[in-house]
């Protein structure tokens, strides 16, 4: 039995004939994974038809948490989702913070698996000891907002947490998202799309179970020890204020933000769109996620719309990724994007896309109904996102997604779509960041950051990594050497942050969360011993998953790759002028050291 | 007593879990004294506690279960009390509630509140000379026939939008 930390308890259900069945679980299951992220990609290997479609009655949602998660520790306020991706037919999975986490841990359930599809839109209630299916037709078009709001009134308790989908989701856009605590995105690879296909408005939780720990006061002194460790970080006051929008200036001055598509790595009005003027003049006050102590996101008010965000990707990608220097339209945005479901950063790359492809001529406006648009034309933007929110029009074939939309013409615009396995590439041009180039690359939910986060690369930390990955080199942003290495320990920190679902930024971009310390949180959380060096053994299993997943839907070693541009166009400005990258010798040199096949 | 300033609250809820946690030694919301309430519609967020008001409706127990502390803080009997639920509809904001027949109020920890603690931005602060008691009156009107969690919510969502109110002439 799993007594300590764990829920211990895994809930099925089936929308199909509106059932579910509580099954314990077992301890000799997830000892090996963990729980989060690690344990969703078992199950959903274990149990999903690979072959099925991501949008049809087979597809298998899990809503996971993990031993950690809710509890004393700092930002352990994470859950992820994971099904087989209908932007990228692949791996699928996305985490978000707030407070849904901790109140679906409440509920004692670990991990939430979702099949079948329902006959009507219906939303779940899950509690303690019941499951409620409620048809809910009233809530067709409705915000996540909305949605929300009106499951709390309905239900009379306004501690009840709700993760839903938005009018995206229910149309099935490719890349629509889950969204919860009324801002919090799961926003990757299209995972509101698939609880759309089931017919599945929301799902909603209040629990009445106590988080309880093996060990209290070890577990105490841990967390007490992260939290000092936050404080006393020499990024904190950054971090503070700015949360993840201070890497608009700082990607800026080394030369790497996302500028007209990718095209430019410099953006001449950064100031105009920067975290710092955000801060200076819409933010209202700081937010943070459950029991956190950074209190890094924020909360901004404008003359006509308001909300929690944005973030760096959202606000970079509906800036200066699409030349538009107008903040209080990439705020709105960012509401918008968040009330309709959407995954911000796939959403601009198919209009960034269609921007660069037009002014280089390879698409005409006759290929997309009349449509004509350049960089930072916001009105015609605003137009193209509420088109795809409701697939009207064009937006119908942009709700694809950009890599789909691209298979219907010339080879030269396939090119220029920024993408890995169909996946949209995050913001930070790879040319600049060697080891973010790889991890682009070998990310097994195709180009994304988070599976690795090598944020060390930036730190010129020289004498940590000749010491962790036997050259100096590593500490440098524009080296390639030591960078497969580098990700091969990241992608174990990035997975056990995942597992313990624990947050990001503070786990591994401020390099609090190591082998040694998780190791010992785990002793105190769940009373199970992991020694630091198991742990990096079941990671290093636990990443191969991963890698048997995708392999058996058809992905090879040439998957993993990057756009041509940033192997063979360099930057002509900037701090990172004149660099590409030589992507296929450091995938080359990770599957070595991983000692994958070749194949 | 515990004063919270509204506009610092960022809806972290370390008040609510070091309270659950220093008095149970586990997690769950319903184990706090002190409870948040994250409003996401206008991204309002504020823990909700015992305010010390003037009227003191909770003490007004049928088994007389319930006192006043030299600190002003509420203390339950845990012999006299039968968990028979007058105090929970008789509090006008939710700060007192039952869960699996126990009834959960602030205690102040004896004069060194935890929560007080927890809380990094200063959201919450504790002014044991401050006896400026405030009257709930207006509240306790409209809020007779809510269960705690829609009082919470009421109570929040008024104080709020006066703080929002505050920001938004000053802004101007």
């Amino acid at each position: 039995m799993l007594k300590y930390g764990y829920g211990g308890r895994v809930l099925r259900v089936n929308l199909s004939d509106r059932t579910f069945f509580v099954e314990s679980l077992d301890p000799a299951w997830i000892k090996p994974v963990i729980g989060g992220r690690a344990a969703n990609t078992k199950r959903l290997f274990e149990e999903l038809d690979l072959e099925c479609d991501p949008l049809g009655e087979k597809n298998i949602l899990i809503f996971g948490t993990g031993p950690l998660t809710g509890s004393l520790l700092p930002a352990s306020a994470y859950y992820t989702v994971t099904a087989k991706s209908p932007l990228t037919g692949i791996l699928g999975d996305s985490a978000a913070g707030g407070q849904f986490a901790a109140e679906m841990k409440q509920t004692g359930f670990d991990q939430i698996i979702i099949t079948g599809k329902a006959d009507k839109l219906i939303y779940l209630y899950v509690t303690e000891s019941d499951v409620e299916f409620i048809e809910c037709s009233y809530l067709t078009g409705k915000t996540v907002l909305e949605t929300t709001e009106t499951i709390r009134r309905d239900r009379c308790d306004h501690s009840i947490e709700v993760a839903a989908i938005g009018p995206a989701g229910e149309n099935l856009v490719h890349y629509a998202a889950i969204v919860s605590s009324g801002n919090r995105v799961n926003g990757r690879t299209g995972m509101g799309a698939v609880l759309g296909s089931k017919n599945l408005k929301a799902l909603a939780v209040r629990g009445t179970r106590s988080v309880e720990v093996a060990d209290p006061l070890a577990y105490l002194e841990e967390c007490r020890a992260i939290e000092a460790a936050i404080l006393d970080h020499s990024e904190y006051q950054k971090r503070y204020q700015l949360g993840t929008t201070m890497l608009m200036t700082d990607l800026n001055g080394i030369g790497i933000l996302p500028t007209k598509h990718f095209q430019e790595g410099v953006c001449s009005y950064v100031d105009k769109i920067s975290g710092q003027t955000l801060a200076r003049i819409y933010k209202l006050k700081n937010k943070a996620c459950f029991n956190c102590n950074l209190h890094c996101s924020r909360y901004y008010v404008m003359d006509d719309c308001e909300a929690e965000g944005p973030e760096f990707e959202t606000l970079c990608s509906f800036t200066s990724r699409l030349g538009n220097s107008d903040l209080p339209f990439a705020l709105e945005m960012n509401a918008y994007l968040n009330q309709m479901g959407l995954d911000s950063i796939s959403t601009a790359e198919v209009i960034g896309w269609i921007m660069e492809c037009q002014e280089k001529g390879l698409l005409h406006p006759d290929d997309l109904d009349g449509l004509a648009i350049t960089w930072g034309e916001v009105d015609k933007i605003r137009d193209i996102v509420e088109k795809i929110t409701y697939r009207r029009g064009i937006g119908d074939k942009l709700a694809d997604g950009a890599t789909k939309l691209s298979r219907s013409f010339s080879e030269e615009a396939q090119k220029l779509v920024m993408q890995v396995k169909g996946l949209d590439v995050i913001c930070g041009d790879p040319r600049g960041i060697k080891a973010y180039g790889l991890t682009y690359a070998i990310a097994s939910r195709g180009a994304d950051h988070l599976r690795a986060e090598p944020y060390f690369e930036l730190t010129n930390r020289t004498e940590e990594a000749k010491k962790r990955f036997g050259t100096e080199k590593a500490a440098y942003r524009m080296e390639e050497e030591g960078k497969a290495a580098l990700v091969t320990y990241t992608e174990k920190i990035a997975l056990l942050t995942d597992s313990l679902t624990m947050c990001k930024n503070i786990g591994l971009c401020m390099d609090i969360l190591n082998l040694d310390n998780a190791s010992r949180l785990l002793r105190a959380g769940t009373g199970i011993d992991y020694s630091p060096e198991e742990l990096k053994k079941i990671l290093g299993e636990a990443i191969h998953t991963d890698y048997k997943f995708n392999k058996r839907l058809g992905v090879r070693k040439v998957d993993n790759t990057l756009p041509e541009r940033f192997q063979k166009e360099p930057l002509e400005e900037g701090p990172t002028k004149g660099s590409t990258v030589d992507i296929h010798k450091m995938v080359d040199e990770y599957y070595k050291l991983h000692d994958w096949d070749n194949q | 007593m515990i004063l919270v300033d509204i506009s610092k609250c960022t809806g972290c809820r370390r008040c609510e879990t070091t309270c659950s946690f220093f008095h149970t030694g586990r997690i769950n919301t319903h184990l706090a004294r002190i409870k948040v309430l994250n409003l996401y519609e206008t991204g309002t967020d504020s823990p909700v506690v015992c305010v010390q008001c003037k009227e003191r409706y909770c003490v007004k127990c049928p088994e007389n279960a319930l006192r006043v502390g030299n600190k002003g803080q509420v203390i339950v009997s845990p012999t006299l009390c039968t968990s028979c639920g007058v105090c929970e509809k008789a509090c006008p904001v939710g700060a007192i509630e039952i869960f699996n027949k126990i009834v959960y109020v602030c205690d102040l920890c004896g004069g060194k509140p935890k929560c007080v603690e927890a809380c990094t931005e200063g959201a919450i602060t504790f002014e044991p000379e401050n006896i400026e008691h405030i009257s709930l009156k207006d509240i306790k009107k409209e809020t007779a026939k809510m269960n705690p969690s829609q009082k919470r919510h009421f109570y929040v969502k008024k104080i709020g939008s006066i703080a929002r109110k505050r920001r938004d002439e000053a802004h101007a």
